[in-house]
């Protein structure tokens, strides 16, 4: 090519496709600020420094894990029962790592590093759908994580720093967010009748389980138990 | 809260938390799955979703919601439409979020 600049490329290049993910997580950004600002509120006045709390939500990453392992230190458990509660409350990665495995095969090793630890309920979601219809590759999952990850640390930082100051993001409807994607990331996953079944079983199966769990749990039960009877099915 | 105490917990939760992520990944990747684990593993992605969504509007918070009286899963309905019609996540997450905020002023 004579003149790179001025012409465009056949294939998209990395920086292109590393913001194409960054659009595409955009609404995790969106749901995670308010969030993330929670756990920084709450961490502080739990006794947290304000860097505590953001270098907790920068290298754990972990949503609810966190809100469970603040509310046990903050009933004196060891650090031992801590780290094993957002553990197990976090198992439910092991199952999406899983899933996402094999369209990570054959990336470099930092890549993988990174897409494993960006894997959270909302990038594994984005990314799996997109993976389905062909559209994603290592740059733009790392985009999603990208945007996720800074997402969760802003917000936290703001409810850190900001406090009370803040006020309410609820007013807002953010806290909408997320059950507004994953709604339409269920609808974008629902293709044809064998889908759609699995997904009214998955659906009733939540309900049951939600209500003789603890914590998430209920997602890993109705998931591993749905999509066995939809793999039965399809013999 | 002691000092050392948090920062204890905050590298233990960093350790924790990126070993459960990155060992399916380590392992999984470089091995190839049975066909039935694979047709197993097709079905995960939407039962987790519809999982999740069940999750989100019907226990919002932790807390369960009325179904009567419940700006979430009102504003669900919508925003599943959107999607189907137009297919972009973040229109139907805006406009998920509007019906939200009409939905739950119109609840009071």
């Amino acid at each position: 090519m004579s003149s790179p600049t001025s012409q465009q490329p056949a294939c998209p290049s990395a920086r292109e496709r590393l913001w194409r993910g960054v659009r595409l997580g955009f609404p995790i950004f969106l749901g995670y600020v308010p969030v993330g600002a929670a756990f920084g509120i709450l961490a502080r006045s739990w006794g947290f420094t304000s860097a505590q709390a953001v270098t907790c939500s920068a290298t754990a990453l972990a949503g609810a894990g966190q809100f469970i392992g603040l509310s046990l230190m903050y009933g004196g458990a060891s650090v031992a029962t801590v780290l094993l509660a957002t553990t197990v409350v976090n198992l439910r990665y092991v199952l999406f790592g899983a899933t996402l495995s094999p369209y990570l095969r054959g990336n470099a090793m930092p890549t993988q590093l990174w897409l494993a630890f960006s894997l959270t309920d909302e990038t594994f979601a984005v990314n799996i759908d997109d993976n389905r219809r062909g559209l994603a590759d290592a740059a733009s999952m790392a985009g999603v994580g990208i945007v996720a990850w800074t997402g969760w640390v802003l917000g936290t930082g703001l409810g850190a720093l900001g406090g009370s100051a803040i006020g309410d993001p609820t007013r807002w409807g953010v806290d909408f967010a997320m059950p507004a994607m994953f709604t339409a990331l269920l609808v974008a996953q629902i293709e044809g009748r064998r889908h759609l079944a699995v997904a009214a079983l998955a659906a009733v199966l939540a309900v049951g389980f939600m209500l003789v769990l603890p914590g998430k749990w209920y997602i890993i039960a109705a998931s591993i138990v749905a999509a066995f009877v939809g793999a039965v099915a399809e013999r | 809260m002691t000092d050392g105490y948090i920062w204890a917990v905050v590298i233990g939760m960093a350790v924790a938390n990126f070993a459960v992520r990155i060992v399916p990944v380590a392992v999984l990747s470089r091995l190839r799955l049975p066909r039935p684990v694979e047709r197993w593993l097709s079905y995960i992605p939407v039962s987790v979703m519809a999982a999740l969504v069940v999750g989100e509007v019907l226990r919002p918070g932790g807390d369960w919601r009325s179904l009567a009286d419940n700006p979430y899963l009102l504003a669900a309905i919508p925003t599943a439409l959107i999607y189907h019609r137009w297919r972009s996540f973040l229109g139907a997450t805006v406009a998920g979020v509007l019906f939200f905020l009409a939905f739950r002023a119109l609840l009071g």
